[in-house]
């Protein structure tokens, strides 16, 4: 079945969109007819991708007006025949379909994501025990794989550049919740501020768009509530 | 096309702004989870005082709103009592709610201090001059 | 021009991006109205304290404001003012439970509730303003 894909391309200077017939079959990705249009129809059509398989993060395209990863988006489940293929919102388009990142993951940097321990000892290592119930309480918020499709529908994120976002801050949830961490108040430093947890307003999009089905937006209310009684400890402790 | 400007330095330093006093962190760190608890609190607080305003005017009665009877209410002690509280309520909540739409924007973030003392100013001003009224009767 | 390359004009038009709701889920759209209702009952606000000033000047002033707006045409404006009302104040609630990080996995089922108990307790409340200004 011949299915039309209008995608918007920008090269640098000019935006247009560009039309061209895609023959889909069962089973064909959006990706595969991305790949189909680069080799049949016009070699400067530029997409991210890599593994296809839903694990990178890269390929996180709006397809019909929502995110989706294009590797996992078979074609014919659409149930359209003509395809609006757009760059994620909320971040500046370089060329066609690919996006700037470096601020998403600064973002995500700047909650430091990894396990902070005052015993850290390369010379002499610890075993980190951890029971499965503690392993469940973060599990969910492990399966982040960046692919921005939460912070390009955040409404926050669409009107302030220095918001932190639901990925950065699902991050620092499930670092937080991790029972071998200790750098709770590290994180709270960051999230606990007017462009972290403050800003969100639960219009709760990032979750229904998440392809990895983390629940960012049950991390952030979470993580709120959390920032909340650290802020009033320090409130009370004076410091 | 206009550029989508990512500044340098929230790039460099990881998207933290560098903050230059402690005191300064503090205030801010506890400004917002206080104005965030306040307004739920405040929602809450409307959510019940509103209904009631509104029973009270538009269903308890059919003269309500008639001049004799707003006087009769705002003489009472307890009705100012809970004029009061709705109206403290309401200027929080409503100037909160519109400080936090604010901060929201890139606006907001390059003047949050003045915004900050103007939404303080005018909730006080709210309040004070709902109170003035309050208690002329 | 289309709606969305009116925003690369710049930051000061980016704030309609709130009520951007193509390719959103309900729980957007709950955001969007929430944040426009809370901006018009602000503006009420200050419009009711204005209106409260008039019993400052006595019986008549105050008299002549209602004759102005307890009136059918007004009454259209008092609907969608309740139902603003309403609306923010039953989401509110929901908001606010789901923001202390309770209920978040029943989070569909209460936006729907939160819509049908907005919807009864708006008509109810709009029937009585209608039968009081219409004098029924």
């Amino acid at each position: 079945m011949e299915v039309i894909f209008r995608i918007k391309r920008f090269d640098g200077t000019r935006q247009y969109w560009g039309e061209y017939p895609v023959p889909a079959e069962k089973g064909m990705t959006v990706l595969e007819g991305l790949y189909f249009i680069k080799e049949k129809y016009d070699g400067s059509l530029a997409f991210r991708a890599s593994c296809r398989m839903a694990i990178c993060g890269s390929c996180a395209i709006k397809i019909n007006g929502k995110p989706m990863l294009a590797c996992e988006t078979q074609i014919l489940h659409l149930n359209t025949t003509k395809i609006n293929i757009e760059p994620l919102d909320n971040f500046k388009v370089i060329k066609d379909l690919i996006t700037e990142f470096e601020g998403f993951f600064s973002k995500h940097e700047a909650v430091k994501p990894y396990l902070i321990r005052k015993d850290d000892n390369y010379q002499e290592p610890v075993e980190l025990v951890q029971t499965p119930e503690e392993l469940y309480a973060y599990y969910d918020y492990t399966l982040c794989i960046k692919c921005g499709a939460c912070y390009s529908v955040c409404p926050a994120a669409a009107t302030r550049e220095d918001y932190l976002g639901p990925a950065a801050m699902a991050a620092a949830y499930r670092f937080n919740t991790d029972s071998r961490d200790e750098g709770s108040a590290e994180r709270f430093a960051v999230v606990c501020t007017d462009k972290g947890v403050w800003r969100c307003h639960f219009a709760a999009e990032c979750s229904e768009v998440c392809p990895k089905g983390v629940e960012p937006a049950k991390a952030v209310q979470k993580l709120r509530f959390k920032s909340a009684i650290y802020a009033l400890k320090r409130i009370f402790s004076g410091r | 096309m206009a550029d989508r400007f990512i500044p340098a330095l929230q790039i460099r330093h990881g998207g933290v702004k560098m903050e230059k006093t402690e005191k300064a962190l503090h205030t801010k760190r506890v400004l917002e989870p206080a104005g965030w608890i306040l307004q739920l609190l405040t929602g809450l607080l409307l959510a019940i005082l509103v209904t009631f305003h509104f029973y009270e005017i538009h269903f308890a009665s059919h003269n309500a709103m008639e001049f004799d009877k707003v006087v009769e209410r705002l003489s009472d002690t307890g009705y100012k009592v809970m004029y009061a509280l709705l109206l403290l309520s309401v200027s929080f909540h409503a100037f909160n709610g519109l400080r936090a739409i604010a901060f929201d924007t890139e606006f907001g973030l390059r003047n949050s201090r003045t915004i900050n003392a103007i939404t303080a100013l005018i909730i006080l001003g709210a309040f004070f001059y709902g109170l003035s009224l309050l208690v002329m009767f | 021009m289309h709606l969305r390359e009116f925003f690369q004009e710049g930051d000061s038009m980016n704030w309609l991006k709130w009520f951007e709701i193509r390719g959103k889920s309900l729980f957007s759209i709950a955001f969007s109205l929430h944040r426009l209702t809370g901006v018009v009952l602000a503006f009420y606000l200050i419009m009711h304290l204005s209106y409260l000033t008039s019993l400052r000047f006595g019986q008549e002033v105050y008299e002549s404001f209602i004759a102005t707006t307890v009136t059918p045409t007004f009454l259209v404006f008092d609907i969608l003012l309740v139902l603003a009302g309403v609306y923010h104040g039953v989401n509110g609630l929901r908001l606010i439970l789901h923001e202390f990080g309770f209920a978040y996995e029943i989070r569909k089922p209460l936006l729907y509730f939160t819509y049908v108990v907005t919807l009864i307790v708006w008509l109810i409340a709009s029937y009585q303003l209608y039968r009081y200004v219409m004098g029924v």
